[in-house]
């Protein structure tokens, strides 16, 4: 019994060492000194967290019974390492900028803060490391049992107290040191580093016997080396599938254990460190699997048939005598075993609190996060009520499976079941199309596969699941044996289950993930995780302010605790630049603090208790009419601006238009002053030349004399004509012309209009067609002047008609209210531009062919405007063609 | 994936010389696994009886050596990726 009062003692002196090097290292990490505590050395050590008690004992044992097997437990690992480039340093950007606490985040997170996919995977997290704590209680009770009482008198109630008392101890352990503070980042630096000289601990004992066994015991590398051949795993054999399947497996536990994932990603703080680690793990890895080989091939030999191979790490030096080294080896073991059940227990616990007791905790409150309760002590208290929880679990597993040989072999069955999170999780790192009901269906069809084909048959035969089912099959189908499903025997059964659960996970993940439509949130993270390297940091966004700052504050206090929250709020108020200590609940700052939130209790946690107090979810209905509303406005603004200017461009050219129709006349006008200038001229000059001639000549004939007169009478008579003309057309212009009614025929005015201005004063004759019989209407008007509209309309065909034989043909059409009057000729009419103006006064079609002062048009079109009419030009096919429009009975309005 | 050059804004195909070393290496990293786990998967193909069988020795020797071998590649690949500073090597991204 004194060895085991030695050995208890020794064990309590460990854990206080342990207690005291936790202690010191959250006290410097309180101080800031955590250059040291956070090297990669440590981060590398910490990694060891892989390496159990299994694998402490576990290798030799499997050494001994399947020769190189165990191998491959370790090489999987060292595969994931060497793949830092691609693969961890994406795992740890993604945990870092994502917050991410544990592997049911990644998952939850990933795919769209899916609460029900991070219970899941926390379940499955659950039932797989149960029996893997239990295991570790084993191995630390069968290590005690081997110093206890002879070589194998294991003493029921001593184990089973033991087993208790460690559990109660490391549970105590766990919940001083994983649950001090809910830290921002999730990190536990006692812990670490407790267990970075655990890890020391371990290589160390094995090394220590490794050494004795080969130089101590074999005498040389060589004698060892050649022992190994003479033993009876002398020759390579091992079983193909078992090796690649075991690599897989351990490569992918290693990436999905809670434990690892913990140390490897939560408390990961800086990335670089991942480097060091890259190879010095591997190192670790190589160096603690090196003299498993010899050890077993030694404890082959040296002990006696039927003792317990796992045990040859303990019991080899103890059958030599080295009490000192098979003391250092038990603490080995103890180290492995302690260290994993304190951060599985940490990691489960963060899963547990965070993704099933806090949402139910949550949901069980109506009123939400902001009224009344501590918040930040209820999750503390989950998490330590999962701590004991978890610890208590697997005790309760240990107690009941009785510990058999059915716990040896639950290592690669946990190792298995946990291996069903991969594909969500690789898928969802490098594939955006996964989503989370693929997710949700591989896990599920993984899990289903691996719980029916490994898991319950591990427990025996007739255990859970009855021995019909195991021999013929579920509902006595034999294509869904256990051990055989679709009638493929023959297998590994490790083997089949892994198959067979990979296949169905894969599959399913991948066709449900390729038909379903993912939720834009699982989109944007979808984004983010996959390419985390090119836009680093931002999650996705608080897209409005609605919340109350005072009930954020509130809630982030029970959350984060008092000074921490109100340090986050009052760094943000002086950022944003408002007065006092709340700052604007602006989408930069909610996403801010929900990732501070998320990292205390977790993401979709969190996100649920920012929305509940923002009421918005991330993007809201809302908020997307807003922006469509701002859009249609500023559609409807530039719509209206662009009217505008169209209507601007259009008067610009209304003016433009008359500014040159000015430009025109004023140039017109000048051209007609100068003629005017000159047709008053002409007519002076030759009066003056007569009347001089007259006045000077003394001998002048009276033949002579009278010519002379009669030139200067004619010229006179010229003169008075034109001032006429520019009288008549003031007088009409200024409305002060006096119509003279009578009552006629349009044909008598039209005859009238025919004979004086038919033929001119050279003689030029014009051809006039008319349909005399359609002019015998009755008017009531001004003859004379509509005379003089139609006298002027046929000069100036006879004048401007520039056809070979000119000829104008005067149509008269008539309806119910007015008389219409055509005058076309055969010429080549007026250009378009011309026919604007010839209206205007003293506008000329031409200049070469002056006839007149230009006047004749715009006196018939006041004259027409007066007697209740209108002339205009109408352009017609060919042929300049004016149309005089008068009504029956002049209006006498203007009078 | 034809023609990164026709598309607008693609990454300059030709790069300094450092640049183009440092794409190697990170080539190098990431086919280093590969390297190993074919390494590691060799003794798959040994005889399993017979007369050519491997003797355990020469099997242990072999795994550990390669074992050896893999970390001191990747002691040496992570050496020379270190001096990136903000050891975010754009994968295909134009860098300098």
């Amino acid at each position: 019994m004194s060895t085991l009062n030695l050995l208890i003692a020794v064990c309590i002196a460990y854990v206080s060492f342990l207690f005291l090097v936790a202690f010191a290292a959250d006290r410097l990490a309180l101080q800031g000194k955590k250059a040291w505590l956070r090297s990669p050395l440590i981060y590398t050590l910490s990694l060891s967290i892989y390496c159990t008690a299994w694998t402490f004992y576990g290798a030799v044992g499997s050494a001994a019974r399947n020769g190189f097997e165990y191998l491959t437990i370790y090489l999987g690992p060292t595969l994931v390492m060497v793949s830092w480039w691609w693969l961890l340093r994406k795992m740890l950007r993604i945990g870092r900028t994502q917050k991410i606490t544990s592997i049911a985040d990644l998952i939850s997170s990933r795919y769209g803060k899916s609460s029900l996919l991070a219970a899941g995977v926390t379940t499955l997290a659950v039932i797989g490391t149960t029996p893997y704590i239990a295991l570790q209680l084993q191995s630390v009770t069968l290590s005690f049992s081997v110093f206890a009482a002879g070589a194998d008198g294991s003493n029921p109630d001593v184990s089973r107290d033991l087993g208790l008392w460690l559990s109660l101890g490391l549970a105590v352990f766990t919940v001083l040191f994983g649950t001090r503070n809910l830290d921002a980042k999730e990190r536990h630096d006692g812990v670490v580093m407790a267990i970075a000289v655990e890890a020391v601990v371990k290589l160390v004992a094995l090394l220590s016997v490794g050494i004795f066994v080969v130089w101590g015991v074999s005498g040389g590398l060589s004698e060892a080396l050649y022992q190994i051949d003479a033993s009876e795993f002398g020759q390579w054999h091992t079983d193909r599938s078992r090796w690649a399947g075991l690599i897989f497996l351990s490569a992918a536990a290693f990436l999905c254990l809670p434990r690892t994932f913990q140390v490897l990603v939560v408390e990961n703080d800086d990335e670089r460190h991942l480097r060091t680690a890259s190879w010095a793990f591997p190192l670790y890895l190589c160096l603690i699997s090196l003299f498993v080989v010899p050890i077993a091939v030694v404890g082959l030999s040296i002990m006696p048939e039927g003792s317990n191979p796992d045990l040859f790490v303990l019991t080899v030096p103890l059958a030599l005598g080295e009490n000192g080294l098979a003391m250092l080896s038990f603490l080995g073991g103890f180290s492995s075993a302690t260290s994993m059940v304190i951060v599985a227990a940490i990691a489960l616990s963060t899963m547990v609190s965070n993704h099933i007791v806090m949402p139910i905790w949550l949901r069980l409150r109506p009123s939400g996060a902001s009224v009344s309760g501590d918040v930040r002590a209820a999750v503390l208290m989950a998490r330590r009520l999962s701590i004991v929880g978890v610890v208590m679990l697997g005790y309760l597993y240990y107690r009941f499976s009785s510990g058999g040989a059915a716990l040896a072999s639950i290592g690669l069955v946990a190792f298995c079941g946990l291996a069903q999170v991969l594909p969500a999780m690789l898928g969802g790192m490098f594939w955006r199309g996964a989503t989370r009901l693929g997710a949700f269906a591989g896990l599920t069809a993984g899990f289903a596969t691996w719980l029916y084909t490994l898991y319950l048959p591990s427990f025996g035969v007739g255990t859970i699941l009855p021995a019909t089912i195991i021999d013929n099959g579920l509902f006595g189908w034999t294509w869904l044996k256990p051990d055989a499903l679709f009638g493929i025997s023959g297998m590994d059964q490790l083997m089949h289950a892994l198959l067979w659960s990979m296949l169905f996970n894969v599959l399913a993940f991948v066709t449900v993930s390729l038909l379903s439509f993912p939720s834009p949130l699982e989109r944007l993270q979808a984004a983010q995780f996959v390419n985390i390297f090119e836009h680093s940091a931002n999650t996705r966004t608080w897209s409005r302010g609605g919340a109350q700052t005072e009930d954020l504050m509130v809630m982030a206090q029970r959350i984060l605790g008092a000074q921490e929250a109100q340090a986050l709020f009052s760094g943000h108020a002086r950022k944003q630049g408002a007065r006092g200590d709340l700052p604007e609940p602006t989408p930069d700052f909610l996403e801010v603090l929900e990732r501070e939130l998320a990292s205390s209790v977790g993401a979709a946690t969190a996100h649920a208790m920012v929305g509940q107090i923002t009421g918005g979810m991330a993007v809201s209905v809302e908020d997307l009419m807003a922006v469509a509303d701002e859009t249609a406005q500023m559609l409807e603004y530039s719509a209206r601006l662009k009217e505008q200017s169209e209507e601007l461009s259009r008067t610009a050219l209304e003016l433009r238009n008359a500014n040159q129709k000015l430009t025109r006349l004023s140039i017109q006008k000048d051209a007609f002053l100068s003629q005017i200038s000159h047709e008053l001229r002409t007519p002076m000059t030759s009066i003056r030349a007569f009347s001089e001639i007259l006045r000077d000549t003394d001998q002048i004939q009276p033949e002579d004399q009278s010519r002379y007169a009669s030139i200067i009478h004619d010229e006179a008579q010229r003169l008075t004509r034109l001032l006429d003309d520019l009288l008549d057309l003031s007088v009409v212009e200024n409305g002060q012309v006096n119509l003279n009614l009578r009552d006629g025929t349009l044909r008598d005015a039209l005859d009238r209009a025919v004979s004086s201005a038919a033929v001119g004063e050279d003689g030029a004759q014009l051809d006039i067609k008319r349909d005399r019989a359609r002019e015998d209407i009755q008017l009531c008007t001004d003859l004379d002047r509509l005379s003089q509209v139609f006298i002027n309309l046929i000069a100036n065909a006879r004048k401007y008609c520039d056809a070979p034989n000119p000829c104008l043909t005067i149509r008269v059409m008539q309806d119910t209210d007015r008389i219409v009057v055509d005058f076309q000729d055969n010429g080549s009419g007026i250009s378009s531009e011309a026919a604007d103006l010839i209206f205007e006064k003293f506008a000329r079609v031409s200049d070469q062919k002056a006839g007149g002062a230009g006047l004749g048009l715009a006196i018939c079109r006041q004259v027409m405007t007066r007697l209740g009419g209108s002339v205009e030009y109408v352009p017609a096919l060919r042929g300049a063609n004016f149309r005089v429009v008068l009504p029956y009975r002049t209006a006498l309005a203007a009078q | 994936m034809t023609s990164g050059a026709d598309r607008p804004g693609s990454p300059a195909n030709f790069h300094e010389k450092g640049t183009y070393r440092r794409r190697r290496l990170t080539d190098a990293a990431r086919l280093a696994p590969i390297l190993a786990l074919i390494l590691w998967f060799i003794p798959l193909i040994w005889p399993q009886s017979g007369a050519g069988t491997v003797s355990s020795a020469t099997a242990l020797i072999y795994i550990f050596l390669v074992w050896a071998g893999v970390i001191v590649m990747t002691w040496g690949l992570s050496r020379l990726l270190a001096d990136d500073p903000t050891d975010r090597a754009a994968d295909d991204g134009p860098e300098k």
